[in-house]
């Protein structure tokens, strides 16, 4: 991941790596067709509340799609804001707030990402967290369902599930 | 044994099997080989599948950075025991994740050289990207050993072996059997040639077991038999004619030969035939009388080998020319081998073409009929010799003799005359008287010499000296009247005849004697006679050792020409009135000195004296 490092001083490493991990849900991961209404519809990785990643993600995105659809980076400020986003990341860790984000794209095939370790108790659907100085993943794998999401077996082997 | 030498049976067997041995071995080993190629590509492909799955198995855990659950993907290789080593690289190269977990990092490539698996000492081995999606993620190193291919080829190599194994032992089995359709006529025609060539019977026949080449051969071979036969019974036919007659022929020549060569042994003569490099061909048998060498050491050999003495004879120059094909006669030979005289012919021996190729010799031994003809010759010189003494005696006996006849009958007949003159009577009767005793000298010494005869009287040992001493006693009174001296050395004992060498001394020394006017001084002298001049005197013989007696006087002598004339019978050089004599004396003694195989001769001049020599033979072991 050397050369995403290039150039990049004000993104921390973990969140760099978090970045790629985002992108690399694209692979790994099937969205229902419902969720595009055209075929060169962007593929949209949102981020609310505070962004911890920089310009690197918007990087780290940049030429590649998903399918047919280019892959685009959209930031929200409110809830209200969020339009057609397939990946959520969710910055906040307070609990209301988190929940009303939550409850705002429930049902609209949209992978909620999050650094809160109690974000799979909130509702959400994929967890970062750190062990032996890896980040890790903790896949919802329930609700992933129950947002038509296809999760790739490959990507429930390293991650933790339930 | 080379293949060439071999029996027909083992070289049909021997193609048979190779053919079948070299089919087998290219079929198995193309088989082989096919497989070898299949089984790399079907190992080759089974690397790549397994890659395949591991790659695509992997991409979650190199996308999200789980080296863990990469580390248990590759673990699970453990099923497939030939997968030796495998690793996953992340997109920038670095090792991910390893299998086996612990194998050092040391052991992979340090750098992704190639996609796709390659073979590499026994090894497969290569690289697969691990994509999701088109996006490459990292990428995936295998290793697999190829045991499994080896095994399986080991195993087909086995079955290939014992697959040519059985195929030739049933290849064998069957060309034993059916090789014999080819080898069997063949080899019952060659036991039959075999049989013909052993025991020469032209009559077998060999039995055809087919219409094939070999059937067709068999034929051809017995027809060929039967020409032989054939031709074998004419030739045998023809043989006993031809032996009845070289048998008469060669009757008939050891008839000839046997008869040419008792006729060529039988001959008197010595034949000899020499090759033209003069090597004895033929000598017929009188050569065993005349050679001390045996006929059989003779013939082959080269004549100057058996006889180097002939080197410089005439006989090699007479053989030399009759090689050049001239008829050479050669009418007295003497051979240096034999010491014997020949009549040699030298007769060139020609082939058909004229060519010489030898030379016959014929040797006439002509030794005797020579040694004959000698004897002959001598006796009629002698005869001649004695001839014409004969005819001289007979001369001069009848005039010697006749004169005091006449002197006999004229005094007889003047006595008639004057009968009554008693003086005159008287001085005629002793005239008469004289002239008969003078006769009666005469024919006393006429008898005396032709007493002398050549009869070889036993010859004795005679001491010289002591006749010489006889004589001095004989001649006592003369000696002393004349006051004479005779000087003398000691003379030899010699053989001779005693009566007659005294009658020689006593004649010279009596006419020494008597012819001289003086005291007369005999000096007798003796020595031995030199080769030089035995050899100067051709009457003298080589062989004989001869002493030479001088007498000389102080006599009167007589001229020189007369020194021959002197030893003729009644040769008187004085009148009979200065010297009584009946001038026999001197032939006697040559008479004498010849019965001894000697010779005497005289010199001398008139006043000074006289000098007779006398060589005699000597003993051998006489002493001077």
């Amino acid at each position: 991941m050397s050369h995403l490092l290039c150039g990049q001083n004000k993104t921390a490493p973990e969140y760099q790596v978090k970045a790629v991990f985002l992108y690399n849900f694209t692979q790994f991961i099937e969205w229902p067709p419902s969720s595009f209404k055209e075929p060169d519809d962007p593929f949209i990785i949102g981020i609310i509340g505070d962004d911890p990643f920089g310009s690197y993600l918007d990087e780290t995105v940049a030429g590649e799609r998903f399918g047919t659809h280019p892959i685009k980076i959209q930031r929200y400020n409110d809830v209200k804001n969020i339009s057609n986003c397939q990946i959520l990341y969710i910055s906040s860790d307070d609990v209301e707030t988190t929940k009303k984000i939550l409850s705002a794209v429930s049902g609209k095939g949209v992978l909620t990402v999050s650094d809160v370790p109690n974000f799979y108790k909130w509702g959400g659907t994929v967890r970062f967290f750190t062990e032996n100085n890896k980040i890790r993943l903790q896949i919802n794998v329930d609700l992933s369902k129950a947002e038509e999401l296809d999760i790739s077996s490959k990507l429930l082997n390293v991650a933790k599930t339930n | 044994m080379k293949l060439r030498d071999a029996p027909i049976q083992r070289k049909l067997m021997s193609v048979i099997l190779l053919t079948c041995l070299t089919v087998l071995v290219l079929m198995v080993s193309a088989y082989i080989i096919l497989e070898y190629y299949s089984f790399r590509k079907a190992a080759q492909n089974n690397v790549l599948t397994l890659g395949r799955v591991l790659a695509s198995n992997s991409s979650a855990a190199l996308a999200f950075d789980s080296p863990k659950d990469a580390n248990e993907i590759l673990n699970a290789l453990k099923a497939n025991p030939h997968i030796v080593e495998a690793c996953l690289y992340d997109i920038d190269g670095e090792i991910f994740a390893k299998y086996p977990v612990n194998a050092p990092s040391g052991n992979f490539p340090s750098a992704i050289q190639f996609e796709g698996y390659r073979f590499d000492k026994g090894y497969i081995s290569g690289f697969n990207a691990v994509m999701q999606e088109d996006k490459k993620l990292g990428t995936l190193y295998l290793k697999s050993d190829m045991e499994e291919m080896y095994a399986q080829l080991r195993h087909y190599g086995l079955i290939g072996l014992l697959l040519i194994a059985g195929s030739l032992i049933l290849a064998y089995m069957l060309s034993k059997i059916l090789q014999k359709s080819i080898s069997e006529p063949i080899l019952a025609l060659e036991q039959t040639a075999r049989i013909i060539s052993e025991q020469h019977d032209y009559s077998v026949r060999a039995t055809a077991h087919g219409k094939d080449e070999v059937g067709a051969l068999t034929n051809a071979f017995n027809h060929m038999l039967t020409q032989i036969h054939d031709q074998n019974q004419e030739i045998i036919s023809f043989n006993q004619n031809l032996e009845l007659k070289v048998n008469e022929r060669t009757q008939a020549l050891q008839q000839q030969k046997d008869f040419v060569e008792t006729i060529i042994n039988s001959s008197v003569d010595l034949v000899a035939v020499f090759d033209n490099d003069l090597n004895y061909i033929m000598l017929n048998k009188r050569a065993d009388d005349y050679y001390e060498k045996k006929r059989e050491n003779i013939l082959g050999k080269n004549i100057l080998e058996v006889f180097p003495e002939i080197k410089d004879s005439p006989m090699l120059r007479d053989l030399k020319k009759a090689l050049n094909g001239e008829a050479v006669y050669d009418a007295k030979y003497k051979s240096p081998v034999l010491n014997r005289s020949f009549e040699n012919y030298y007769i060139p021996l020609k082939d058909k073409d004229e060519k010489i190729y030898g030379v016959l010799t014929l040797g006439h031994d002509i030794t005797n009929i020579m040694e004959a003809n000698e004897k002959l010759e001598t006796v009629n010189t002698e005869l001649l010799k004695s001839n014409r003494d004969l005819e001289q005696f007979a001369y001069v006996a009848s005039h010697d003799l006749q004169e005091p006849l006449r002197k006999i009958q004229t005094f007889t007949q003047l006595m008639g005359d004057s009968f009554y003159d008693e003086e005159k009577q008287k001085n005629y009767h002793k005239k008469i008287a004289q002239a008969a005793s003078r006769m009666q000298n005469l024919i006393q010494d006429v008898l005396n010499f032709s007493r002398i005869s050549k009869t070889e009287e036993a010859f004795v040992d005679i001491d010289l000296n002591k006749i010489l001493e006889n004589l001095k006693n004989d001649f006592e009174l003369i000696i002393r009247e004349k006051e004479a001296v005779i000087n003398h050395p000691v003379l030899p004992v010699i053989k001779g005849i005693p009566l007659q060498l005294s009658q020689l001394f006593s004649n010279i020394i009596s006419n020494a004697l008597k012819y001289n006017e003086k005291k007369p001084v005999i000096n007798i002298s003796l020595e031995k006679l030199s080769a030089e001049e035995i050899k100067k005197n051709l009457k003298l013989s080589e062989n004989v050792s001869y002493i030479k007696i001088k007498f000389s006087d102080n006599g009167i002598g007589f001229e020189p020409q007369f020194s021959e004339q002197i030893f003729n019978i009644f040769q008187r050089l004085h009148g009979k009135q200065t010297y009584s004599g009946t001038g026999i004396g001197l032939a006697i003694c040559k008479k004498i000195v010849e019965n001894h195989h000697g010779i005497i001769y005289a010199y001398s001049e008139p006043n000074i004296g006289a000098t007779f020599t006398v060589i005699l033979p000597s003993q051998r072991n006489t002493t001077l």
